[in-house]
């Protein structure tokens, strides 16, 4: 029991980590990210593709993370341009339809070029044994990686400027505007944040289990999940919910089967819907 | 007057189901090519359902695949597993396809911002429905399919006739998607697409009409899912999968035309003559077809036949007859209005 509880906390910290990075582009621009997880399987390829031409696991990785979050800068400044001139649900819909589509694309590429491709970095040795409890080094590093990224973002939000910034986008545009912050530049930066987000998100998860190149649309839909149940936008309340549905999925997949953790995983985001909109730290 | 208009409202339906008629008569001989226009005829129905779900009311249903293959599966075990006449366990696994549609409807629309909650939900619900076909082994079979023998015995288990039992589903979806167009339904739709906020102020049950096209658009789904289960005698887990039915499906809707009649077949046309000449270069499809969304949803916002029919609008004055098949709120807009 005690076991799965760790397992299921350390798949949390992931989903949390993946849906900080959907619900903060949602929160800047009105654009939900329906490529999220592709983009975080990308990242992986790429990076298994770098370590297979010899480049050392931390540079690949480090090379992977970045690489996908200069796609996202690149997506921000292309293909969204014409979506943050639109307004109200126009620009929800047309962004939502893009990201699908790249989504295809980017799934479509993927099967075509590295069907059988998997990133796998699982950490070899002795499992640590804390309090009696033996915990596998990849599920140490992993959630470590995790818990060190969340902290970042939190200091991120609280201390920096640019971060401060960020959150008065998120509260009112055109308030921050009249300020003389440039929402423009925070959402670009914000999406290729994200997409960095997702390659992080990449690399921990393949610490305990291979991340394989058809894995997108899953990942896409637990990083929605998380959102919708932390109330879209909302940053810590991403972070709560993430590791609360993988505490909650790990738990259930463990002792009923995985189909039912996917079902407990949609029934938990219509729940929020009918009656938490605002997600589960929300107010109002 | 009133006759007359009716006349034009089926006559494109009419029309293209005369010139479906007549595909297959270069193909009764091959099993492989029938297969393929079959094929086309179903996803003609799927994005008809579609069209009537997300052109009608706007709502992002992103489980097409889904709600077919709870028709499919639910039909194909129900009818082999307990002798029950396949005609009626299609029926019944489309009334399951309705409820599970409404049901998904009818979360997403209880709340305002219902086009993310109702992609979110809906996408999610595809998830599980693909991770359920694949975990309950036993029902359907898994990675390995489920081979079918019910129905292989009647019409829809022959080599040319099921193609005209799929060209009767799509002629009869057409009619359905007219007439709802048509009713009170149809209009309040027209005024909720045109301005929610003055709709619901005129006493418009935005909730309600959504409901009812989730629902019946999904019973449209899951009996097209149910029909192509026992003519083709085998399904597996990327039969009704997301990546083989709602891309495809998406793609199509958005080539033909967002909320028109036509639009749909002529999108299933046009992607089923591509995907048969692109046969070599299967592994290319979904990078096409993302593409192809990408493109179409940034430059024509009416589709490709859309954009076309406008551009030859501008240039002869108003042409009924295509105005008729193709611009649907056009038709609405200048003949409906008049009619009591």
């Amino acid at each position: 029991m005690t076991a799965v509880l760790v397992d299921g906390v350390v798949l949390g910290l992931q989903f949390a980590i993946l849906g900080v990075g959907l619900t903060l582009v949602y929160g800047l621009g009105g654009v939900v990210n329906l490529a999220h997880g592709q983009m975080a399987v990308l990242a992986a390829i790429f990076t298994a593709r770098l370590m297979d031409n010899g480049l050392p696991t931390v540079v690949a990785a480090g090379v992977g993370v970045l690489g996908i979050g200069l796609l996202g800068i690149v997506l921000d400044r292309t293909l969204m341009q014409p979506v943050y001139r639109q307004r109200g649900e126009a620009r929800i819909l047309l962004g939502l339809l893009l990201m699908l589509g790249v989504g295809f694309v980017i799934d479509g590429v993927l099967e075509w070029r590295y069907p059988i491709e998997a990133l796998n970095l699982r950490i070899a040795g002795e499992p640590f044994t804390v309090g009696g409890l033996k915990i596998r080094r990849g599920s140490i590093v992993a959630s470590g990686a995790a818990i060190t990224v969340g902290l970042m973002l939190v200091a991120f939000f609280r201390y920096t400027t640019f971060g401060r910034a960020t959150r008065s986008v998120i509260q009112d545009e055109e308030g921050a505007r009249l300020c003389g912050i440039n929402p423009s530049v925070v959402r670009t930066v914000i999406f290729g944040l994200s997409g960095a987000l997702a390659g992080v998100v990449a690399i921990t998860q393949s610490m305990t289990s291979p991340v394989v190149s058809t894995a997108g649309v899953s990942l896409t839909i637990f990083a929605l999940i998380v959102a919708v149940v932390g109330g879209l936008g909302s940053v810590s309340g991403a972070f709560l919910a993430g590791i609360l549905l993988g505490v909650v999925n790990t738990l259930s997949a463990f002792y009923i089967g995985t189909f039912v953790s996917s079902i407990i995983l949609v029934v938990a985001a219509a729940v929020t819907i009918l009656f938490r909109p605002q997600g589960i730290l929300g107010t109002g | 007057m009133g006759g007359n208009e009716t006349v034009r409202a089926y006559l494109p339906i009419a029309a293209v189901v005369a010139v479906l008629a007549l595909v297959p008569i270069p193909f009764v001989d091959s099993r492989s090519m029938m297969l393929v226009i079959t094929t086309g005829l179903l996803f003609a129905a799927y994005t008809i359902a579609f069209n009537l779900i997300f052109g009608s009311t706007g709502q992002l249903f992103l489980c097409t695949g889904a709600l077919a293959g709870i028709g499919g599966f639910g039909s194909a075990i129900v009818s082999d597993r307990y002798g029950i006449p396949f005609v009626i366990t299609m029926v019944g696994a489309a009334v399951l396809s309705g409820v599970f549609g409404g049901l998904l409807s009818w979360v997403a629309v209880s709340r305002s911002l219902d086009t993310i909650f109702t992609g979110i939900v809906t996408l999610a619900f595809s998830l599980s429905y693909e991770n359920f076909v694949l975990g309950s082994r036993d029902l359907t079979g898994g990675e390995n399919g489920l081979p079918i023998t019910a129905g292989g015995e009647s019409i829809i288990g022959g080599q040319t006739a099921p193609y005209y039992v799929f060209l009767a589903l799509v002629a009869v979806y057409l009619i359905v998607y007219r007439l709802i167009q048509r009713s009170h339904i149809g209009l309040a739709f027209k005024a909720l697409r045109d301005d929610e906020v003055a709709a619901e102020l005129a006493g418009v049950d935005v909730a309600r009409y959504r409901i009812i096209a989730g629902i019946i658009g999904s019973i449209m789904l899951g009996l097209a899912g149910a029909c192509f289960a026992h003519y083709r005698g085998f399904i597996g887990d990327t039969t009704y999968g997301f990546g083989s039915v709602d891309v495809r499906v998406l793609v199509m809707l958005a080539f033909g035309g967002i909320g028109s009649l036509i639009g749909p077949i002529v999108g299933a046309a046009v992607f089923t003559v591509l995907d048969e000449l692109l046969v070599d270069y299967a592994q290319l499809r979904e990078i096409l077809y993302g593409t192809v969304t990408v493109i179409l949803f940034l430059s024509f916002r009416q589709g490709v036949v859309g954009a076309i029919t406008n551009r030859l609008r501008r240039r002869s004055a108003v042409d009924p007859i295509v105005g008729g098949s193709v611009d649907d709120g056009e038709v609405l807009e200048t003949t409906h209005e008049p009619v009591s």
